[in-house]
């Protein structure tokens, strides 16, 4: 870690004290690419540093303070709040350049949504900038702490030495307040991603944002414009505020529960009677719990944000008809999981997490938290389309605007109604009673140790397995009673219109990926939870209770990952992929760095422990990792070492 | 099945055939032959990343996530005027809470009345308990309890052991149910039982119940053995918040069995109907 020096920043060569206010000096998406614009591109990014001091802001936020000084301190002015800036205003880095880029951490004001709030701003916005990297290059980032509290940037899907992975605790120590801490790795990968903090809740707080490595070869993905479509959700609360909520009162923020005013609505949505629809409600209540808990964190509290912009400020791309227009849509959010369409206009999928697939045309997407889909859509005509992002409650959504002019907007979409959960995310589907021996796992395959590998089978895997008797204690509400394969399930409350959704089991990757041994040894891992208690975890233990998880170096291995509880579960692995068991060819099956685990899921990935170290491995809904959903992976040389305790 | 197990086959001689050669060298590296270029910190070797990661977190680390703070909860269920026909005007609350962690808490529990008009009179009954969660559902508490009455001059204080068992029955009823036996060696019992009717999402009617029953007579107080005395209750309230919601309400007091023969022979009333308003709140 580096000493603390005065922060100073060069630009055109020349040291300048940072202004109290800066600005970013271009917007991006605006970048026209051809092919044969690399070399420009790459000049065009050539900037010493990220930030510009901007003598406009600082005269701008002197003059406020003056007439702060004039009120005598007591309201912030009409010219103070004016001189706030909004959210969503953020630039470009390349990560690659000689010399590195400069990323500044601190408590800002910030207008989000047209109200003022104090974020994490990363280079003075949320989300932070785009980063630029370049595939088979060095970057270098020097992180400067000024908040006042420790800080981390993790590089979410990046595969680099586990000190660079930027997980406090595991990682490294932190960055301490002040301090400054340099990240160097070497890409070894291209496509979209993102980073974040890794350090208490912060993501919450805008600490956050996209990260692009270009290809070293020529992309396969063909496209004329590019634009990041950062998706996240904002709170004016305290995550911890948040949190003490969550854990003391039960549907704390679910404003969309049953009631006997909306027994009518439930009645006449599902094609019931009044008396079904209570006879259906009194089962749920046996069993204590709410079918409507499809989001613990609603818009009750959230701004639901596009590219740091509420849904009325109306974030806009320009495109211009026939354009191939790349969007790059990450979910940064703490909790909301998103259904992205742009109506009237179908989209191409060509990369999820960063890896590209064989293309599949959709007209709605599901994208978990932390997850990243790269689409092509081109505008038809000189009209506007509305990028549409409801939140899978229906409580509220992002919105943009693709058009080929300033100024053009379409009609927004009602949101959808409400979907509720089904005995189907308990496990109960039709056929789930007749096990047949054929179709249950066996759950006889011992841990083989890898100096006597047997392959396990990489095609036709289980369908369904049946929870055994053990109900992993007190954290842990049982609910699925079997857990069964869901890739062609888009997920609660969609699929039954006439669109086409993208379903897990459509993405093939575009090239196999080097390393396709089948594996060796395998575990199954329970997702648990209590969502009465608030308590989450695998197995039903919590990270605080647990040992870590040992990967073999060097092996192949499978985790049957199964979902106990009622709620979908993006999980992600630092430091290495995931091949997702998609249902195809052992070959097709795509690479994730984050899988959505929905109720009652069986899903199965499997790894290849390449990355010596110690490495994050938890669900990546901030509550629910915060409340002990999160586990240590320790890479080791064998498993014969014994375990390790996480939380010694 | 048997294109499964053909495959398998295939599957297996493919992998062989590739990776044959690391097979058949040393055994027990035959995994991390496969991978070429390990990412690794600046200035250690595989050995050194290896044998870093066989190790508990160095100890100037802080802890990945903080999944078990020190919490603390506060409910006021009830703080309210009860208003009755014939007799003095109460103050009464109903409150608990916690200070702890998920599955081991202390917990609190206060509850009491106060007369509003002519003598000085009320009564209360405090509970301080260990709690320990033993199931999704429920938790056990031991402690004990302290009682006081008072009227005018008097004033009479009790303490008791207590075992409990609180927590949420299956169609989300919220049950407490306590066992106590007093310093004297009386041994009596209490259960409550509340459920929240969602009217709307903010408007919830909350009927409720709670039952004393008593091992043996307690002459002294009235009490005869058996179920003594019914408190049914309704209130409605109106949650501003999720944690604030003033609310009305009404309360039917009974008193039953040989507990009610021998207050009607004191003279005392066994029924009493109070109207209620007062505010729900959490922090």
């Amino acid at each position: 870690m580096e000493p603390l020096a005065p922060l100073r920043f060069v630009q055109d060569g020349k040291p300048h004290d940072r202004g109290c206010g800066y600005d970013v000096q271009f917007r991006i998406g605006h970048r026209q690419r051809a092919a044969t614009t690399k070399g420009t591109v790459m000049k065009h990014h050539r900037n010493t540093t990220a930030i510009h001091p901007s003598p406009m802001s600082r005269r701008r936020f002197l003059g406020s303070a003056a007439a702060l000084a004039g009120y005598g301190m007591l309201l912030p002015s009409a010219a103070a709040f004016a001189a706030i800036p909004h959210a969503g205003n953020f630039g470009e880095l390349d990560a690659s350049s000689p010399g590195g880029i400069d990323l500044v951490l601190e408590k800002r004001a910030l207008k989000i949504g047209g109200k003022v709030g104090s974020a994490i701003a990363i280079n003075g916005s949320i989300p932070g900038p785009v980063i630029r990297m370049r595939e088979g290059k060095d970057v270098l980032i020097r992180v400067h702490n000024r908040l006042h509290e420790s800080t981390s940037i993790h590089w979410h899907g990046i595969l680099l030495p586990f000190t660079m992975d930027g997980v406090p605790g595991i990682s490294f120590s932190g960055i301490a307040p002040g301090e400054t801490f340099t990240y160097r790795y070497r890409l070894k990968q291209n496509g979209t991603y993102w980073y974040h903090s890794h350090s208490g809740m912060q993501e919450q707080l805008g600490h956050y944002g996209m990260l692009i490595v270009e290809p070293a070869e020529p992309d396969p993905v063909a496209y004329d414009v590019e634009f990041p479509i950062v998706l996240s959700d904002w709170t004016f609360e305290n995550p911890r505020t948040v949190m003490r909520k969550l854990k003391t009162i039960e549907g704390y923020y679910n404003f969309q529960r049953p009631t006997l005013a909306n027994l009518d609505d439930q009645a006449a949505a599902t094609n019931q009677s009044v008396g079904g629809v209570l006879e259906k409600r009194w089962a749920w209540q046996k069993m204590r719990m709410d079918p409507t808990d499809i989001a613990d964190v609603t818009g009750a509290t959230y701004t639901y944000l596009m590219n740091g912009q509420a849904a009325h400020e109306n974030p806009t791309l320009i495109a211009r008809r026939g354009q191939r227009v790349r969007l790059r849509l990450l979910n940064a959010s703490a909790m909301t999981f998103y259904d992205f369409r742009i109506p009237g206009l179908p989209m191409t999928v060509v990369q999820a997490d960063g890896q590209n697939v064989k293309p599949v045309e959709t007209d709605e997407l599901r994208i978990a938290v932390a997850e990243t889909y790269d689409v092509i859509v081109t505008l038809p005509d000189d009209r506007a389309y509305t990028l549409f992002a409801e939140t899978m409650d229906r409580s509220g959504y992002a919105r943009g605007t693709l058009t080929p002019r300033q100024g053009m907007s379409a009609a927004i979409p009602e949101c959808r109604h409400r979907p509720m959960l089904t005995m189907a995310d308990m496990g109960m589907t039709h056929g789930a009673m007749k096990m047949d021996g054929e179709h249950e796992m066996n759950h006889d395959l011992p841990d083989v140790p890898a100096h006597h590998p047997a392959l396990l089978p990489t095609q036709n895997l289980p369908d369904r397995v049946m929870h055994g008797p053990d109900e992993h204690g007190p954290a842990s509400i049982t609910m699925a009673m079997s857990a069964y394969r869901q890739l062609d399930d888009p997920g609660v409350g969609l699929g039954h219109d006439d669109r086409r959704v993208l379903t897990y089991g459509q993405l093939r990757c575009l090239h196999t990926p080097d390393d396709r041994r089948p594996p060796t040894r395998q575990f199954d891992l329970h997702l648990t939870g209590n969502m009465h208690k608030y308590i989450w975890g695998f197995d039903g233990k919590k990270w605080s209770q647990s040992d870590m998880i040992r990967f073999v170096y060097g092996e192949r291995l499978r985790i049957n990952m199964i979902n106990d509880t009622m709620m979908n579960h993006p999980i992600h692995l630092h430091g290495m992929w995931m091949d997702l068991y998609a249902g195809h060819d052992y070959a097709d099956n795509p690479r994730k760095h984050t899988v959505n685990v929905q109720p009652a899921e069986l899903l199965t990935v499997d790894i290849t422990a390449d990355a010596p170290g110690q490495w994050a491995f938890h669900c990546h809904l901030l509550y629910h990792m915060e409340a002990g959903m999160f586990r240590t992976v320790a890479v080791v040389r064998s498993l014969e070492e014994g375990p390790i305790n996480a939380d010694a | 099945m048997p294109t499964l197990k053909l495959f398998c086959c295939l599957l297996f001689v493919v992998s062989i055939a590739t990776a044959a050669p690391t097979f058949a060298q040393h055994e027990k590296h035959v995994a991390a032959k496969e991978i070429t270029s390990p990412s690794l910190p600046e200035g250690m070797s595989l050995d050194d990343v290896l044998d870093r990661a066989a190790q508990p977190k160095p100890d100037e680390f802080p802890d990945a996530i903080h999944d078990d703070p020190l919490r603390m909860f506060t409910l006021f269920e009830q703080l309210e005027y009860r208003v009755q026909d014939d007799g003095p005007d109460h103050l009464g609350w109903e409150a608990q809470g916690w200070i702890g962690f998920d599955f081991d808490k202390f917990w609190w529990k206060s509850e009491g009345e106060a007369g509003f008009e002519g003598t000085d009179e009320g009564e209360s009954e405090h509970d301080f308990l260990y709690s320990r969660l033993i199931s999704p559902f429920w938790s056990v508490q031991v402690g004990v309890r302290y009682a006081n009455e008072w009227e005018s001059t008097d004033y009479e204080d009790t303490w008791y052991g207590v075992i409990a068992l609180q927590g949420l029955a299956p169609g989300m009823f919220e049950v407490d149910s306590s066992l106590y036996v007093s310093e004297y060696g009386d041994v009596s019992a209490e259960f409550e039982l509340e459920y929240d009717l969602r009217l709307t999402q903010r408007l919830v009617l909350q009927p409720r119940a709670e039952l004393a029953v008593y091992v043996q007579d307690i002459e002294d107080d009235n009490i005869g053995a058996g179920l003594s005395d019914v408190k049914l209750d309704l209130r409605l309230r109106y949650e501003i918040k999720r944690g604030l919601a003033p609310y009305i309400g009404v309360r039917y007091k009974l008193l039953v069995g040989e507990t009610a023969n021998l207050s009607q022979t004191a003279g005392e009333d066994t029924e009493q109907l109070f109207f209620l308003t007062g505010i729900r709140f959490a922090f």
